[in-house]
């Protein structure tokens, strides 16, 4: 009888481990995302324009460089950073500036940013400079959109901006 | 708040081991629990991956089908999978602050405990890749958070989030990706659980046999009646509203919605960080007594005290000046001076032909000479009739000091298993006591992990050095109560002076 009422215990002391274990392992629910907005997505990979421009190589520095690496002009490596803006309905969700990639500041410049944004119309203008010589923006695009609840948009750059 | 937690879980181990009893109360097996749970996961982790498919479109269809085609063998293996992986992030977690609450990661433990900190991230890192492998809506929440989380450090090119943009940006290498982490990271931490027990001898790595039967059939039932699910099919071109979240495991993540990647990782690093260095801090902790010298006029090689050691503290080295002998050498970085050594040396028999009782190993300030002396000065001074009892016990179970009276004589030391059993031999033999008592932790939870196995097997003469079969057994017993076992330690004791009594009655009536 002793025995049985240890088991029994023991089954019951199983259940209140296993079972609260069961229940926190799906519920409760998190809400991520309210059910009246929508996720847009902006994700930039892009080389900006290089810094400078090839100069001529004297003779004595000519002669100095190594039979295997003689060229007439030397260029700069060193890329420009990319001044990025996104405004919605007119107001900024996002500017900055993205720096290149390498130790010589000589690789593609990559960003990626989420936004939550209540869905509906907006207003959407997507501005990048990818040259510091240049003034004001290089890429822009501008255009309505209308979200839907939970629909995601993503912004990306392939020889201009896209939107999906 | 070390204090409250510590009288918690004694409450709760006196709780449990109504029901378990000591041998299976699982508050005592929390690693070796962990253990079999990762056994478990391991097992149901390789059956599933024979019938789940790599890619974008099969990973959760084959998900679905080894839930419910094969719900019979395939679902409840995935439920044991889960399941399992969740009771292990709780025994984990509930090892940690008991080790803790115990005072049982300072001093030369702090290897199992600074070893063990990894062990979380890896565990939370396999148990978090193995809900992406699903491809539901709730893998598609983590994969974005976690990606996110990951790009907040300066150590990405091109950020990992990018992967996850919409469906189109999403490949079939990343699951298998997935598949290799998810075989790689659950490795890694077998090969960290192996070095974290590395310096603990005789490691418990398996519970008790009928706690491990018990875990099984609840597993089974729970799997039955509520088998583990997926939620709705991953669609990266639909953001995730609300998520039915694992909150053992991913509890982090609606700290990085809220608080963003950056102070998640000031929190989660900067916690870790302290319980890494949690050793070292300061904190009131028993004090470190000096540890275990070894005489070598006394030490004959044996290795007893070798084998007994439960933190691998003693080795053996060519005696000092003794040709072709050995001798043990303590490291006193590993010795936690619980002196089951020198209730293991041979030396440490008062029936000894010498002038002054010497051992080959000791602890200064427990020496086995003023152990002896200590017990015939103590048990000189009972002045009851009742009979007499010598209660050994140790300072980390029940109170012995306040069970004396007329016709008892306590001594507490660090641990039990210091006495060594020719004590018990003498005590009887002289008619110094009419009976023995040897109280200590509870069964199965030794402070010093092994001191009352050691003395149980030495007195059913499994292990050297035995208690001698001339010792009458009627006359000695084990009490492994535990801390909180005092009050019915103090009944055992009337019990068994009254035993006694009657014993010394009948043995005067029937000679």
């Amino acid at each position: 009888m002793a025995d049985l009422r240890r088991y029994l215990g023991q089954a019951l002391l199983y259940a209140a481990f296993f079972v609260p274990l069961v229940y926190i392992t799906h519920l409760p629910t998190f809400t991520h995302l309210e059910e009246d907005m929508a996720v847009l997505k902006i994700a930039v990979r892009h080389a900006g324009k290089i810094i400078g421009e090839c100069k001529p190589l004297s003779g004595a520095e000519y002669d100095k460089l190594p039979s295997n690496m003689k060229r007439p002009e030397i260029c700069p490596r060193e890329r420009s950073p990319l001044q990025l803006e996104l405004l919605l309905d007119g107001e900024s969700l996002y500017r900055a500036t993205v720096s290149p990639s390498g130790l010589h500041n000589d690789g593609v410049s990559s960003m990626y940013q989420r936004f939550e944004v209540p869905a509906g119309a907006h207003h959407l203008q997507l501005l990048m400079n990818d040259d510091v010589a240049s003034e004001g923006y290089t890429w822009q695009l501008e255009r309505d959109v209308v979200l839907e609840p939970a629909q995601v948009m993503v912004a990306s750059f392939k020889e201009g901006f896209r939107l999906q | 708040m070390k204090a409250l937690l510590k009288k918690g879980f004694n409450h709760l181990d006196s709780f449990f081991s109504v029901f378990f009893t000591p041998k299976w109360n699982p508050m005592y097996q929390l690693g070796a629990l962990s253990f079999f749970y990762y056994w478990i996961v391991a097992i149901t982790g390789v059956y599933l991956f024979i019938f789940f498919e790599t890619s974008i479109s099969g990973a959760y269809s084959s998900i679905e089908r080894i839930t419910h085609d094969q719900w019979y063998i395939g679902g409840v293996m995935r439920s044991f999978h889960r399941y399992a992986s969740a009771a292990m992030g709780i025994c984990v977690t509930l090892h940690l602050v008991r080790e803790y609450a115990m005072d049982r990661y300072s001093g030369p433990r702090w290897f199992s405990w600074v070893t063990g900190i990894p062990l979380l991230w890896l565990l939370f890192a396999s148990a978090i890749g193995g809900y992406w492998l699903v491809w539901d809506q709730l893998a598609q929440y983590i994969a974005i958070l976690t990606a996110e989380w990951f790009d907040w450090l300066p150590i990405m090119v091109d950020p990992m989030a990018s992967n996850f943009l919409n469906e189109s940006t999403l490949s079939d290498r990343f699951f298998s990706l997935l598949v290799f982490l998810h075989i790689g990271i659950p490795l890694a931490l077998l090969l960290g659980m192996f070095i974290h027990i590395k310096r603990v001898t005789g490691a418990r790595t398996n519970p008790a046999s009928g706690l491990a039967i018990g875990t099984l059939l609840a597993m089974l039932v729970v799997s039955l009646v509520w088998p583990a699910l997926s939620q709705a099919p991953a669609n990266l071109d639909v953001a995730v509203t609300e998520v039915g979240l694992d909150w053992v495991f991913l509890n982090p993540y609606p700290l990085i919605n809220s608080w963003g990647p950056g102070q998640t990782w000031a929190l989660l690093v900067g916690l870790s960080c302290i319980l890494t260095l949690l050793p070292w801090l300061p904190s009131k902790r028993p004090e470190q007594t000096p540890v275990a010298v070894v005489d070598p006029d006394n030490c004959n090689g044996c290795g007893w005290c070798l084998a007994d050691c439960p933190y691998e503290a003693v080795s053996m080295k060519d005696h000092d000046y003794k040709k072709d002998h050995k001798q043990s050498v303590v490291d006193p970085d590993l010795c936690v001076s619980c002196g089951i050594c020198a209730g293991a040396c041979p030396s440490s028999s008062p029936f000894r032909h010498v002038d002054e009782l010497t051992t080959g190993i000791s602890i200064p300030g427990f020496h086995i000479k003023e152990l002896l002396s200590l017990t015939e000065n103590k048990l000189k001074a009972l002045d009851s009739v009742a009979p007499h009892i010598m209660l050994y016990g140790c300072d980390h179970g029940s109170t012995v000091d306040q069970l004396e009276s007329g016709s008892v004589a306590a001594i507490s030391m660090p641990c039990s298993a210091l006495v060594p059993p020719a004590f018990i031999d003498y005590v009887l033999r002289r008619g110094l006591a009419d009976g023995v008592i040897i109280s200590g932790c509870c069964e199965g939870d030794c402070y010093y992990r092994l001191g009352n196995t050691w003395l149980d097997q030495r007195f059913s003469q499994e292990r050297m050095p035995i208690l001698r079969t001339r010792v009458p057994r009627e006359k000695v017993r084990l009490s492994w109560l535990g801390v909180q076992g005092t009050a019915q330690l103090g009944t055992e004791i009337e019990e068994f002076q009254h035993y006694l009594h009657h014993a010394e009655e009948e043995e005067a009536y029937y000679g």
